[in-house]
């Protein structure tokens, strides 16, 4: 494999060169109105809420969000892959990259053509890589198996597999020979996006693929996964709640918060020029050695209950700028360049009111 | 490897020698002794009896020296076994061995078919209720099963033999076989071999449906537990998003990683089961390990006493030796000390 060991800077700049070729024209995947629903006993709990966004062939979107803001519900929604009870409504297009194919409209999907979808087309990965894998199979079976129930060729997929292990630094022979209990959390987790891939998928949709990881792992495997994306030609859908991690990776980014959008843009403008105070409050919470004490700010408050989210802008109980306009009216996405959107009545004003620590590298 | 077995062996074998040595204290403990029971025996049978000729009787019958202090019969006794001799029965007037080796592979015959059947009807159950977990199914499965779990099997057993046995008349209510049938398991005779297994297997069916109406419902309970766990394990969402048959993902994802942790119980099962044949065999008069068992505790019958609790304990050590051997087999996660250590 070409060890693309680019710095992040050069990687940016030259894929930021690329997509703003094709802005808008190349989506892959098309969501429209997405929301994810629960039934509950104390109300309806929405855990996804009429969410917008397109996603570009070949781009690296990280979407970013604290706990509880919607972001694994996201990430089931793209594979229709809710568990239930819950309810996924709006549309998901799916736009295979081959011209003579129709967009495949994700959510009405029938049983069979779905599975097919999954996995083939759109690959998913877990946060749970210690828990992805059957405890009492080797990982040649799963490898195996996957190929089998798609009706693929099992030797050359195997082939794949051992090409995709190598490339993910692993030792194909003695990985597809072990028991998951064998092998080590970050060896565990790249096996698991090698099965993701073995299908040859186009998108890959990671939810939070380094929660459980050690630091040095969470860099190396975000290392690998741009050079993944480089030789596949893949889409990644990046969750994670660390947004440093992911402006090291992603070329746009996306702040989730009570389950809808509140910024998106590419990554270079969400770190330098954040609009929506909540973006530029996660910023001034990251923890870091070289920024001072007195400037790393904890958001105060707590996220919004999915059964009750407040009117207006959901961000208002905790937002420093919040007027009387900001509990009443919800702010609609506003361009603020051509590649950076943002939900909010005073992005205008966001660098008086709050000022953006240097916490985070760039 | 090695060090494994090894270990694993002495545990047993020092298992096995702790539990004789107790047997051989607490059943010395039990009021009465054999001379006095057969002495009470002839005196009922023969009231015209001399004191003497008693006395010259009990004499030739036993030839226990029960006399003798009590740690030499212990080591004589421990000697015997090493040497395969338990003995002779006094109140069954043969070898221990002898008696018990008639009497072990029909215990084992019955007990083994009603364990299987049980661990059958149970894992098939529990699978079920946790596919439908919360269904009136479920919840009436529930109830059913611990109702039966907590009846003993031998209330259940006197029930059956009642109705089927002697209302009934379906089913025979003693013995292994019937009188006519010969008893042979010859491949080349196959119609002889199969009369006499149907037959062997129709006199025991009873005993069998009581032990597997009994235990099914721990059984069921238990594979319910585990099944809902493993329904709820994130690679079992990885394997359906994968796209894995529903069959597929029933058997070797679900039925697979539930029944792991049942295997131990169901080795353990056969060694206590046979412990526990005793009162069942009774019930059915089924001359089996546990029939014999009491019969020589009614008739302080110390050598066969002894025996009978050897091959209990034997059997419980055996089926925990063989988990612990195997189940590094079945499970990879576990290693029994072959590959890695």
């Amino acid at each position: 494999m070409s060890k693309t060991s680019s710095t992040l800077h050069e990687r940016q700049s030259s894929n930021g060169t690329a997509d703003s070729g094709s802005t808008g024209e190349d989506i892959i995947l098309e969501c429209r109105d997405l929301s994810v629903a629960f039934e509950m006993d104390r109300g309806t709990s929405r855990v996804l809420h009429n969410v917008d966004i397109d996603i570009r062939r070949g781009e690296i979107i990280g979407i970013v969000g604290e706990s509880g803001s919607g972001k694994s519900m996201f990430a089931s929604a793209l594979l229709n892959a809710v568990v239930d009870p819950g309810k996924t409504s709006g549309t998901v297009t799916y736009h295979p990259s081959d011209d003579e194919s129709d967009p495949v409209d994700v959510l009405g999907l029938d049983k069979g053509p779905l599975r097919t979808l999954r996995w083939e087309d759109i690959s998913m990965v877990f946060q749970g890589a210690m828990s992805s894998f059957n405890p009492t199979m080797d990982f040649r079976e799963h490898f195996v198996e996957t190929l089998d129930a798609h009706d693929y060729d099992v030797v050359e997929g195997i082939e794949r597999a051992e090409e995709l292990l190598a490339d993910l630094y692993l030792d194909p022979d003695r990985v597809l020979d072990s028991y998951p209990h064998e092998l080590s959390g970050g060896m565990k987790q790249r096996a698991l996006i090698a099965l993701a891939l073995v299908l040859e998928p186009e998108v890959l949709v990671m939810d939070e693929p380094t929660a459980a990881l050690d630091l040095l792992m969470q860099r190396s495997i975000i290392s690998l996964l741009s050079d993944l994306r480089d030789k596949y030609d893949l889409t990644m859908v990046f969750i994670t709640h660390d947004l440093p991690l992911v402006t090291k990776l992603a070329d746009r980014i996306g702040v989730l918060y009570a389950f809808e959008f509140a910024e998106v843009g590419n990554t270079a403008e969400m770190v330098e020029n954040p609009r929506h105070p909540y973006t530029r409050a996660l910023l001034n919470a990251t923890p870091n050695l070289d920024a001072p004490l007195s400037e790393m700010r904890p958001i105060e408050g707590s996220a919004p209950d999915p059964v009750n989210v407040p009117a207006g802008c959901p961000y208002h109980e905790r937002c420093p700028m919040a007027t009387a306009d900001c509990e009443d009216v919800k702010p609609p996405m506003e361009l603020v360049t051509d590649t950076h959107e943002v939900a909010c009545h005073h992005w205008r004003d966001v660098d008086d009111e709050v000022p953006l620590s240097v916490g985070v590298e760039r | 490897m090695n060090g494994y077995f090894v270990k694993r062996t002495l545990q047993a074998v020092f298992t096995t020698f702790v539990v004789v040595s107790l047997s051989f204290g607490l059943v010395r403990l039990m009021p009465g002794n054999p001379a006095d029971q057969l002495r009470g025996q002839l005196i009922r049978n023969n009231p015209s009896l001399s004191q003497q000729e008693i006395n010259r009787r009990v004499a030739n019958y036993i030839n226990v020296d029960l006399s003798a202090p009590l740690h030499e019969q212990y080591i004589d006794y421990v000697l015997g076994i090493l040497q395969g001799d338990l003995g002779q029965s006094i109140s069954q007037n043969a070898p221990v061995t002898e008696v018990l080796g008639e009497a072990l592979p029909w215990t084992v015959f019955a007990f083994s078919i009603a364990i299987l059947l049980m661990f059958v009807v149970g894992i098939s159950l529990g699978s079920i209720m946790a596919y439908w977990e919360g269904s009136r199914f479920d919840v009436g499965s529930t109830g059913l099963g611990i109702v039966l779990n907590s009846t003993p099997n031998y209330v259940t057993g006197l029930l059956f033999l009642y109705v089927f046995g002697f209302i009934l008349g379906w089913f025979p209510t003693s013995g292994h076989i019937s009188s006519e049938v010969v008893p042979i398991v010859n491949p080349l005779k196959p119609v002889a071999t199969f009369q006499f297994v149907a037959d062997a297997v129709y006199h025991a069916s009873l005993l069998i449906g009581a032990v597997v109406i009994t235990g099914f419902g721990g059984v069921a309970l238990a594979m319910r537990g585990n099944s809902i766990q493993v329904l709820g394990e994130d690679y079992l969402r990885v394997a359906r998003l994968r796209g894995l048959s529903d069959t597929r993902i029933a058997l070797r994802y679900v039925a697979r990683n539930a029944i792991l942790p049942m295997y131990t119980g169901l080795l353990l099962a056969f060694g206590g089961v046979i412990g526990g044949s005793a009162i069942l065999e009774q019930v059915f008069t089924y001359p089996g390990l546990g029939y014999y068992i009491v019969a020589a505790v009614e008739a302080r019958d110390y050598p066969l006493m002894m025996g009978g609790f050897i091959l209990i304990t034997l059997a419980v050590v055996v089926g925990a030796f063989i988990a612990d051997l195997t189940y590094g087999l079945v499970d990879p996660r576990v290693s029994t000390g072959g590959d890695s250590a």
